[in-house]
């Protein structure tokens, strides 16, 4: 047994470690319903009929219920930082690919994963990133970099990219929320398209994820990691027994989905193209930032759903809410989400994008977006 | 392809000689099961693999050697397959851009044998039966083996027989061995060996340990298509696995199918990245190979192919006759090495790459040999003591009381003993009797139990007769 590195870090800050909060089993939900065996579906402290989002639900919702000094842990691979910060009320930041080591995390989608923080106040999570950052030889896409004092940053005046086709499909209450943060800041702001990613995120995203989670997932089969079953049968036999046993719902979902879009003859149509797609749709990125600071767009299209809503939607219609939250992810570019506004007396996000390892800029436009209030 | 002939293609996986293992630092040397694993090669979620540089330099020299394309940038991937023996289920492997493409090995017939790929790969785990695969009703898994470095080296489907399948095996070791990244005695060799005959279907004989085992595999399974085809059977597309034991192959029972291992990107490494310029100090950096050698001794010490062979055939047999012909004549040391040190080697089986032997000592034997201090005999009883027991041959000598003072007395006595018993050979060969001296040296040679150097008899009785 070992510590992640993060836990490493964070203690040798001072950091008190209280505690494990439930979350989607495997990182694999937007709502922290996929909460695996013996795990509580955690409750949004604004209104315990709605979700927390997800997949870091716990994280963000023991962040907002807390009335401690606290700030928690998550892990993004497609928005499961910034989902449940938006729908909880409090400040989540995703780092860019690579900032953080991975080093201990249970794997999702290892080419998207990133750890990152949670905090009441932009402040406490961009502290808890400052500690968790920095280049690690355990982990070989950890980045080689600067350390950064996120926690001593104030607001700036930034140039402010509006993502076009990012508010098109939100609710409107969300939309004019977000715009009225964005309008109070009294910053330069332009109307970015970011067309590719917003038609072709979602389905490269689900692709490469799944892809990649379908082999991770493979080592739980009962020979050394997942449950244990009694021995019976051929081994292969036995491995599906304990698969069909232990893994959830949407873990089988995931693991299908993935294993097809990576099987001869299908892998080229899937998989390769979507990394491909992921290609093109960091340079669209890379070409806004080339025009401003910062994106902003809102993190979900909606405010934190009501369990009974969560339960009607269908997959594809759980997938699709993660429109705003996965370009940025896929990319690997820097985000964080801030509470701007309410609606029905639930929390909003705002949804702030900097380039790759433009946390800085990303931290002082949270700080103006904070300022706000 | 030829339509009348046999087909045999090989994929050889080779055991690299790193000290640690290929995706993390437990060593590769472990005495109890078990003894060398960590959360990265037991595959616990959570741990990362982080690439062992020594391996992939080995890997690049492999492929510069079997004269590959080298690619600027490659990557790892992911083969998924459920096994007992794979902690993660899958296999970091290469797979669209492995370490090199498209080379060639040239076999000692001269025939050039194409390189499909050369790339880098773990080893899974050991699965352990202890009272053999048939008889026991459990597994045991050595995870001591999972993770280490393992160069698989695909070759076309060039070669006619299994002879020259044994004959590349042979040059491909060679090369190995003088590129120090594999140590025949700890490292493992397999191979999966395709074969048909005319342009039949294809069989494929999995997972054999061994240069030998695969030119026994290859043999049998040869005359197993063949004879089908006298008895007009069909010629089933399978695999096949072989024993060891009756040498021979037999089916594995599952009909084969194109394997679908859902090759994915590792993400959990990064690319790597190689300018021209590093690819080039390589090449710079690559050692003369065992072929370049060859030429080289017949060349520059005039030697027959053959002799030449053998000695640039074992970097170390190569090492120790450059070091020898230094001081003695490199004709007369590539005859004793080839001849009496490779006799002793053949006979008792021993590996020249373990036997730590001293040029210096060998060349004061040969030495002493040429200039007639001691016998043939003694020096091939030397060289037997010093491979199998590790007696240095000049104290060897010493013990024997053959040494050159001691030696040169007895010779002497002996001579005078028979000078004074043969009066009339030696007036005989005072007139000029060549025949006469002959004579004498073969008294000599009796009376000395044949320990005496004929030719320095002869010298001490031309000397004394002389006086």
């Amino acid at each position: 047994m070992f510590d992640a590195t993060v836990i490493e870090k964070a203690r040798a800050e001072g950091a008190i470690i209280i505690g494990k909060t439930s979350q989607d089993a495997f990182g694999f939900g937007t709502f922290s319903t996929n909460v695996g065996l013996g795990f509580e579906i955690p409750k949004n402290p604004h209104d315990i009929k709605r979700a927390c989002g997800g997949s870091s639900g716990g994280s963000a919702g023991f962040a907002a219920l807390t009335k401690q000094t606290h700030a928690s842990i998550g892990q993004s691979t497609g928005g499961s930082i910034a989902c449940p910060a938006s729908f909880c009320g409090v400040a989540g930041i995703t780092p860019t690919y690579g900032r953080v080591s991975r080093f201990g995390l249970i794997d999702y989608a290892n080419s998207l994963d990133k750890i990152g923080s949670i905090g009441k106040t932009v402040g406490d999570a961009a502290l808890l990133l400052e500690v968790i950052s920095g280049h690690d030889a355990n982990d070989s896409t950890s980045l080689k970099q600067e350390k950064e004092e996120f926690s001593k940053l104030v607001p700036e005046k930034l140039k402010i990219g509006i993502v076009k086709e990012l508010f098109e499909n939100c609710d409107a209450h969300v939309k004019k929320e977000c715009l009225k943060a964005v309008d109070s800041l009294g910053m330069k702001t332009e109307e970015i398209s970011l067309p590719l990613n917003s038609k072709y995120g979602i389905s490269a995203y689900y692709l490469i994820s799944t892809a990649e989670a379908s082999t991770n997932l493979a080592r739980y089969c009962g020979m050394r990691y997942g449950l244990h079953e009694k021995l019976e049968g051929s081994f292969d036999e036995y491995f599906s027994k304990v698969r069909s046993n232990g893994f959830g719902e949407e873990a089988k979902r995931r693991i299908l989905l993935g294993t097809f879009a990576r099987m001869a003859g299908f892998r080229d149509a899937y998989y390769l193209r979507a990394m491909k797609a992921r290609t093109a749709l960091i340079k669209e990125f890379k070409k806004a930032f080339s025009r401003v600071d910062v994106l902003a767009n809102p993190t979900m299209p909606l405010v934190a759903p009501t369990f009974e809503a969560i339960f009607k939607l269908s997959p594809l219609q759980q997938y699709a809410m993660d429109l705003c939250t996965v370009p940025a992810n896929l990319a690997g570019m820097p985000h964080a989400s801030i509470p701007v506004g309410k609606h029905e007396n639930m929390p909003v996000g705002l949804m702030l994008t900097a380039d790759h390892m433009g946390e800085g800029k990303m931290v002082q436009a949270s700080l103006a977006v904070e300022a706000l209030k | 392809m030829e339509k009348d002939g046999v087909v045999i293609g090989l994929e050889c996986h080779i055991q690299l000689n790193t000290e640690s293992k290929l995706f993390c630092g437990c060593p590769t040397a472990a005495e109890e099961p078990n003894s060398s694993c960590c959360p990265i090669c037991l595959g616990h979620p959570g741990s990362k693999p982080v690439l062992n540089a020594k391996a992939l330099d080995y890997a690049l020299k492999v492929a510069l050697a079997l004269n590959c394309e080298v690619n600027k940038e490659f990557f790892f991937s992911r083969k998924t397959y459920f096994y007992p023996d794979m902690s993660k289920n899958f296999q970091i492997s290469q797979y669209e851009i492995p370490v090199g493409l498209k080379g060639h090995l040239v076999l000692s017939t001269g025939k050039k044998i194409g390189i499909t790929r050369v790339h880098l790969e773990e080893d899974p785990a050991a699965l352990v039966h202890e009272a053999g695969m048939g008889a026991s009703n459990f597994s045991l898994v050595d995870y001591n083996r999972s993770g280490i470095p393992l160069v698989e080296v695909v070759t076309d489907p060039d070669f006619a027989s299994p002879e020259e399948a044994q004959d590349f095996l042979d040059q491909l070791t060679t090369i190995l061995s003088y590129l120090k990244v594999y140590s025949p005695l700890t490292g493992t060799l397999k191979a999966d060996c395709n074969v048909s005959v005319y342009g039949n279907s294809r069989v494929e004989v999995k997972n054999v340990t061994g240069k030998k085992a695969v030119g026994k595999a290859l043999e049998f399974e040869v005359a197993r298509q063949k004879r089908l085809l006298l008895d007009e059977r069909e010629i089933v597309r399978e695999t096949r696995s072989f024993d060891e034991k009756t040498m021979t192959t037999r089916s594995t029972r599952g009909k084969e199918t194109e394997a679908d291992y859902g090759y994915i990107f590792e993400p959990d490494l990064t690319a790597i990245q190689l300018s021209s310029g590093e690819i080039e100090e390589m090449k710079a950096k690559m050692p003369e190979l065992h072929a370049a050698k060859s030429k080289r001794f017949m060349k520059e010490f005039s030697l027959d192919e053959y002799t030449a062979n053998v000695l640039a055939r074992n970097f170390n047999l190569g090492l120790l006759f450059e070091e020898i012909s230094k001081s003695v004549d490199a004709k007369a040391a590539a005859k004793f090495l080839t001849r009496e040190l490779m006799a002793v080697v053949n006979r008792s089986e021993l590996d020249l790459d373990s036997l730590d032997l001293d040029s210096g000592e060998i060349g004061l034997l040969l030495e002493m040999l040429l200039s007639g201090k001691i016998t043939e005999k003694v020096a091939k009883d030397a060289v037997v003591a010093y491979l199998a027991k590790g007696v240095k041959p000049t104290r060897f000598v010493e013990g024997r009381g053959l040494s050159k003072d001691l030696g040169e007395k007895e010779i002497e006595k002996a001579v005078e003993k028979v000078l004074s018993e043969n009066k009339k050979a030696v007036a005989d060969l005072k007139m000029g009797n060549e025949k006469s001296l002959n004579f004498l040296v073969g008294q000599v040679m009796r009376l000395t139990k044949a320990k005496a150097e004929p030719r320095a008899v002869q010298k001490i009785i031309a000397e004394k007769i002389r006086k």
